[in-house]
């Protein structure tokens, strides 16, 4: 049992049910359709010291703003941070869970969780999350991002509902606002002269900011930037001294200056 | 044969003396409170003697490492299902030695025709001042006592208090630096460990009579004191955890590796010469 260091593997041994099944999949009748874009615009982009996480604060339901103070980038462990778009109950549980296992590894093992082994046990929950997901009450899509000491670079996944992960190579991106900043990042890495992964972290910052503001624009479920409120994304840096909050008065500066008078 | 009830309290007699002889060759420990965290100090052969067990709570034994291994996962799993399940700020060392370590050391203990665990621990608690940290013990038998400010695991009683007045007369918990209290834990560990192997001597010297306790602790001087500390490093690890509580992020723990000791430790440097 705890010799394996599996947390998971442990909470259900003491009676911990992760997911409850929705009751009427697969009968006849059964009517909800899996939704799978989600109220919301989280990215990751690998820039010159490391990756930067970002995400919007607007959590909707249908067409109601619930919130508009949402934390969706959620830092695991010291290097790691997963974004999350999708049912939150379902999203913070899953959060929750992984940095307990991550603490629960190190502390029982004595040694670190690779960062594969996290990935692992990312697309582990993403599966048992399955059932919920295509009955529409649960579906989940992240984007995890981290730095491995031991390899020493930032690395980006991002996963399907069904946990299925793929490597964003420069970036990726999950969310309702996602499609309108793919393309604009694909472009700009490609043809603008400068590719993100040679950006300085400034730069970069400045077009996350961007970037969110546009997808706020054609996306009613991203929150963007709301200067009357003084509301900012949130946005991470995790570089080899593990995960960092940029501090909404440095955004604020920067939005003012560099992404404000070209709205 | 040990339904007798003088039988059964003879058993358990000799098995006291059984226990109380595996811990003479075992290594002391010693946890102590400073203003920005708790230093725990022991020393091993290589496979580590402090662990960190939450977020805030960290944990040293002596005795035999598969027992000790056996009771680090049951309270791992305490804490980790606690934290879990309610909240991190709920896990507290208090409860998880009262009712979780403590009742299943002392069954093991009186259930004398299984083997007991050979185990003493200590577990420290940091909070968020240090008048808040809060030290924990639990001997073989169970028994578990709540310290502040400081505490110690040896191999007797009277090892423990002679370690525990030298701390006290040492440190003051508020206003020491890590690098002081650091100094002080390891003096007061090659105290205790000097203490035991005369303790040792004694007993071996005059196996019929009882050693007298009192005789061989309270006497060091500095010198010799350092002088021990020195032959054992020439064998063993000197190993160091420190609880921060000003550190970023939610686990507070940290091992303190050879290189930061040596710096932090001018007396190192000088005993691997």
């Amino acid at each position: 049992m705890g010799f394996q260091g599996d947390f998971f593997q442990l909470l259900k041994e003491r009676g911990y049910q992760f997911n409850i099944p929705a009751p009427n999949i697969g009968e006849p009748g059964h009517t909800a359709q899996p939704s799978l874009t989600q109220g919301t615009t989280v990215l990751a982009l690998k820039y010159r010291d490391g990756v930067l996480v970002a995400g919007d604060r607007r959590a909707t339901a249908g067409n109601t703003v619930m919130y508009d103070r949402t934390d969706k980038v959620l830092e695991i462990d010291r290097y790691c941070v997963m974004a999350i778009a999708g049912v939150p109950a379902t999203a913070f549980e899953m959060a929750r869970v992984l940095e307990h296992s991550f603490k629960y590894f190190r502390r029982s093992q004595l040694q670190d969780l690779s960062f594969e082994g996290k990935l692992r046990a990312l697309s582990k929950l993403l599966k048992e999350n399955a059932p919920a997901a295509l009955a529409g009450t649960g579906a989940v899509v992240p984007v995890f991002a981290g730095y491995d000491p031991q390899q020493g670079c930032g690395k980006i996944y991002f996963h399907d509902i069904l946990g299925a992960e793929f490597e964003g190579v420069d970036h990726a991106m999950s969310g309702s606002g996602s499609p309108t900043i793919r393309g604009i990042l694909h472009y700009l890495n490609r043809w603008s002269g400068q590719p993100l992964s040679t950006l300085a972290e400034e730069e970069a910052t400045i077009i996350i900011l961007r970037l969110l503001t546009s997808a706020a624009e054609f996306d009613s479920a991203t929150g963007g930037v709301n200067f009357e409120a003084n509301l900012y994304p949130i946005i991470k840096r995790i570089t080899e001294k593990g995960v960092e909050t940029i501090p909404a008065e440095h955004l604020k500066t920067l939005y003012t200056s560099k992404v404000a008078q070209y709205v | 044969m040990y339904e007798e009830p003088y039988r059964w309290v003879e058993a358990v007699g000799n098995r006291r003396e059984y226990l109380d002889d595996q811990f003479r060759q075992g290594s002391p420990l010693v946890a102590v409170s400073y203003v920005d965290g708790i230093v725990l100090v022991t020393t091993s052969h290589g496979t580590p003697k402090l662990y960190e067990i939450y977020d805030r709570i960290g944990l040293g034994g002596m005795g035999h490492p598969a027992d000790l291994e056996k009771l680090r996962f049951s309270i791992l799993d305490m804490a980790h299902v606690e934290g879990f399940q309610r909240s991190p700020g709920d896990v507290n060392g208090s409860r998880l030695i009262k009712y979780g370590l403590a009742p299943v050391i002392k069954q093991a203990f009186e259930e004398i025709f299984k083997a007991p665990y050979i185990t003493k621990l200590l577990l420290a608690d940091m909070g968020n001042l240090p008048n808040q940290d809060r030290y924990f013990t639990v001997d073989y038998d169970g028994t578990f006592e709540e310290h502040h400010d400081m505490a110690v695991l040896g191999a007797s009683t009277s090892i423990q208090d002679t370690m525990r007045t030298y701390l006290k007369s040492q440190v003051t918990p508020v206003a020491s630096t890590f690098q002081a209290v650091l100094e002080v834990a390891v003096r007061a560990w090659a105290l205790g460990a000097l203490s035991q192997s005369q303790d040792n001597e004694n007993t071996d010297a005059s196996s019929s009579e009882t050693p007298d306790k009192d005789q061989s602790s309270e006497s060091f001087s500095e010198e010799q004191i350092l002088e021990h500390l020195k032959t054992v490093l020439t064998e063993k690890t000197l190993e160091c955890a420190v609880l921060e509580r000003n550190i970023p992020g939610s686990s507070k723990y940290r091992t303190v590796d050879q290189q930061e000791l040596h710096s932090l430790l001018p007396l190192l440097s000088q005993t691997t010469n």
